[in-house]
């Protein structure tokens, strides 16, 4: 069985991940967890279910260099902003670190979090976030 | 309503004390800022206590029997990085009330060992999937905000941490009491980038210790040392896009130095000296411009040309920070506190800044929140 490894990721019926979003009905403000009323605009149970797309854009990052006992390094810790408005963050992969840049495109893809397993023997679906140094070229022309 | 002063201040050496537990830390620098205001416990009326990695055991109380059950109200704190400050907050309301002539305000912390932060989970562990969750790695992300932004460079956040050893190593409480060389910082371990070993807060044990009292006390005690809190605010993060997946130290921050300067009626140009909340060298950067020391973008330049540092325009940590005096998390807030005091009473020793009146100490709490005091010369 595969479980999801946090909970912004859902498992559809035919075994399909998808990244769960709510948004409030009435500022459309995104976040990744169903709240009472909406963080923002305060209106109360406004916060609705969506799909979240898997393109975005990177806000911030850091090259992680050492990290709690047993962690792989280095690797790159990610900020990204998904175009439909979601915040999210894990690692980044396919870019140099002196290329990486506010705004640089990326997409969102599904892993099996490094092969992890539960106590059980149950793997995990996790996802990273991929530069895309093309497409980037083709915004820029 | 009436005035509140600080009428006893002091703090242990931050260090690591392996032998001792934080009751006794915090019972100590109790202990020292009431022999500071010229009093004994019996003369405390309520106690707040803030620590973080003991909430939930009645620090307080523990301290109590430590120094003398007195029976007194005791109210436990716990509020991250802030509890600290937090305690003093609660210290300054309860004097403000009217109901409480002295209160006491303590910060204690014996830190675990090794990186903060992170932390684990029932499923699975998210460090090295979804990015960091450790502390530098956190601040690291928020640092690099600023550098994209405005092109603040790995240079110019070392030379915070050089300026802040060099301050460290004047004071004799401070953990590190040598200076590092630009080189140095540079060259220390890379953690997360754009943040070395050196420009990270420094893991400590301490505790420290306010006591806080009405206008008729004072004027009892006598008001030839006296500290006024001029300004107290707290404020927790407002909404903000990206947070908390980015940590936002900054709206915060400026929530709560607003509240404060209007409290106190002055603004940051009427600063003489302020303590903030370097817990790595990138959060002191963005803290320049959130307290209002320097307008947004300006805050590299003011590193660049000295204005931070003993002696400049607007000295900044001359405690040394928590680079260098070191960061016991709960006792950090009450800690900075103490630095301000022993200036405007003139009493800092070789770290003095000169004719000072009027200073700001900040904190900020993961999670999150931000305190800011502003403390006058009576």
């Amino acid at each position: 069985m595969q479980k999801p490894g946090n909970s912004t990721i859902c498992i559809s019926d035919a075994g399909e991940p998808w990244i769960r979003g709510f948004r409030c009905k009435k500022c459309s403000t995104a976040a990744d967890k169903h709240t009472l009323a909406c963080r923002r605009c305060f209106a109360r149970g406004s916060m609705e279910e969506y799909r979240a797309g898997n393109t975005g854009k990177l806000v911030t990052w850091s090259i992680v260099h050492r990290s709690y006992p047993g962690i792989e390094v280095p690797f790159v810790s990610a900020i990204v902003d998904l175009d439909d408005g979601l915040t999210l963050k894990a690692n980044l992969t396919g870019c140099d670190a002196e290329d990486l840049h506010e705004a640089m495109p990326v997409t969102l893809e599904f892993d099996d979090a490094g092969g992890a397993k539960d106590k059980e023997g149950n793997s995990f679906v996790a996802y990273h976030f991929v530069a895309q140094p093309i497409a980037e070229k083709e915004l820029s022309q | 309503m009436s005035e509140v002063y600080i009428i006893g201040a002091d703090m242990i050496a931050f260090g690591r004390y392996p032998d001792r537990n934080p009751a006794q830390l915090g019972g100590e620098a109790a202990l020292m800022a009431l022999d500071d205001a010229g009093l004994g416990i019996k003369d405390v009326d309520i106690l707040y206590t803030g620590s973080s990695f003991t909430a939930g055991a009645s620090m307080s109380q523990q301290i109590m029997r430590e120094i003398g059950q007195t029976g007194i109200p005791c109210v436990n704190v716990s509020n991250a990085c802030a509890s600290g400050a937090t305690a003093v907050r609660e210290a300054f309301t309860a004097i403000k009330s009217g109901m409480y002539d002295v209160a006491m305000a303590i910060g204690t912390e014996m830190n675990p060992r090794g990186m903060l932060g992170g932390g684990g989970s029932d499923g699975l562990t998210p460090e090295g999937i979804f990015g960091s969750g450790s502390m530098p790695a956190v601040f690291a992300e928020c640092g690099v905000v600023h550098a994209q932004k405005y092109g603040t460079t790995l240079e110019q956040f070392a030379k915070i941490a050089v300026k802040n050893r060099k301050h460290g190593s004047l004071n004799p409480k401070a953990k590190f009491q040598t200076e590092a060389s630009l080189e140095e910082v540079l060259a220390s371990e890379m953690i997360a980038y754009p943040l070395t070993k050196l420009m990270c807060s420094a893991n400590v044990d301490g505790a420290a210790a306010l006591v806080v009292v009405s206008e008729k006390k004072a004027k009892e005690l006598g008001m030839d040392r006296a500290v006024r809190i001029a300004g107290s605010a707290l404020a927790s993060d407002p909404w903000e896009a990206h947070n908390p997946e980015l940590f936002d130290p900054n709206s915060v921050t400026r929530l709560a130095a607003k509240t404060a300067f209007d409290m106190a009626g002055i603004g940051p140009q009427d600063l003489d000296l302020v303590e903030l909340h370097d817990c790595f060298a990138t959060a002191e950067m963005l803290h320049y411009e959130n307290l209002g020391l320097c307008g947004d973008g300006d805050a590299a330049r003011m590193i660049d040309d000295g204005e931070v540092v003993l002696g400049g325009r607007i000295p900044v940590n001359v405690s040394g920070g928590l680079i260098a005096k070191g960061h016991p998390i709960g006792a950090t807030g009450v800690a900075n506190m103490v630095e301000i005091v022993e200036h405007l009473r003139g009493e800092a020793g070789n770290r003095q800044v000169e004719g000072a009146r009027v200073g700001l100490s900040h904190v900020l709490g993961f999670g999150t929140s931000a305190a800011v005091h502003i403390l006058q010369k009576a």
